[in-house]
């Protein structure tokens, strides 16, 4: 038994696909381009729902050194399918991970795996692959600011990001403080 | 004295209640100023970020080759200090984000952003004032 779902993205990718959950494991297919992820069903440590910008994100994170594949684009209704395909298929419980949306620039920074993460309140207001953070500097005795890389660079296929009239806002640097 | 510790106490406000809120905007990964909430939406690593406009102190735009940059600087403690409309913290300390860069190509979108936060802030300060004029 398949379940498939449409409107689906690949990690930060802007290609919309499909994924399909079956009992061997999971595949997501790009509508335009044909590229293909498959995550095997014995290779699923566990899985999270969380919301994003793109609506949810089903998270899966892998037994391999933490390592994860995320796909956003779920809507809220699909939680409970998700949910109990997950139980059926992969033997595991669908976790969800509570985000911050009061809107505060104060809370905590944890390093969680290999992630930088912004907690407001105890949730998550944002993470940031520790991967993706290019330079990083002292500044005086109380601020740091971090450089993350551009996305294009890690995405070679595509054409320059940076290049294009559509391009997404870059995240360039952050100061905490 | 009572009356300036009065006006100091540290008010709550929030930008969303719930994930619901958060404006469909948000999905094209792009800064979004959503003036009904009085916030503005950071697009950080697929998350959609709220930050309140109490939460903002300046904003400013620059050119450099090729990229425009925005930079959005936020109320921390210090920054005001001493200053008669200093803004109370709920909890000075915490760990607080002072500022976030973007970059685009598009300097025309960036400039456009630039004034719509600035108007947001203004429109704030003016509700502010008049709040100030009221209880006085």
């Amino acid at each position: 038994m398949t379940t498939q779902f449409e409107g689906i993205y690949h990690g930060l990718g802007t290609d919309v696909g499909e994924l399909r959950l079956a009992t061997i494991g999971l595949g997501w297919k790009s509508v335009t381009t044909g590229s293909q992820v498959t995550v095997a069903a014995s290779d699923i440590k566990y899985v999270q729902w969380l919301r994003v910008a793109r609506n949810f994100q089903l998270r899966i994170i892998l037994k391999d050194n933490r390592r994860r594949e995320t796909f956003d684009g779920f809507q809220r209704e699909d939680h409970e399918k998700i949910s109990h395909v997950v139980k059926q298929h992969y033997n595991v419980i669908l976790e969800t991970k509570d985000v911050s949306l009061k809107g505060w620039n104060w809370g905590a920074l944890d390093v969680q795996g290999s992630d930088l993460a912004f907690l407001v309140s105890n949730k998550t207001a944002f993470e940031v692959p520790l991967s993706q953070i290019s330079n990083s500097n002292i500044v005086g005795k109380t601020e740091v600011s971090l450089e993350f890389a551009a996305l294009e660079k890690k995405n070679p296929s595509t054409p320059s990001a940076s290049k294009r009239k559509d391009a997404d806002d870059e995240l360039d640097e952050d100061g905490e403080h | 004295g009572g009356a300036d510790d009065r006006g100091k106490a540290w008010k709550r406000f929030i930008s969303y209640k719930g994930e619901a809120g958060i404006p469909k905007e948000a999905e094209s990964l792009r800064i979004h100023i959503d003036r009904r909430n009085q916030t503005v939406v950071l697009p950080i690593n697929g998350f959609a970020v709220p930050f309140h406009v109490n939460t903002l102190k300046t904003v400013s735009k620059s050119d450099e080759g090729d990229f425009t940059y925005l930079r959005i600087n936020f109320q921390v403690p210090g920054s005001l200090a001493g200053k008669k409309e200093d803004a109370p913290f709920e909890d000075p300390d915490a760990t607080f984000i002072k500022s976030f860069s973007y970059r685009s190509t598009d300097g025309h979108r960036f400039d456009n952003l630039n004034k719509q936060i600035q108007e947001l802030k203004k429109e704030a300060n003016k509700r502010e004032q008049e709040k100030r004029e009221m209880a006085d």
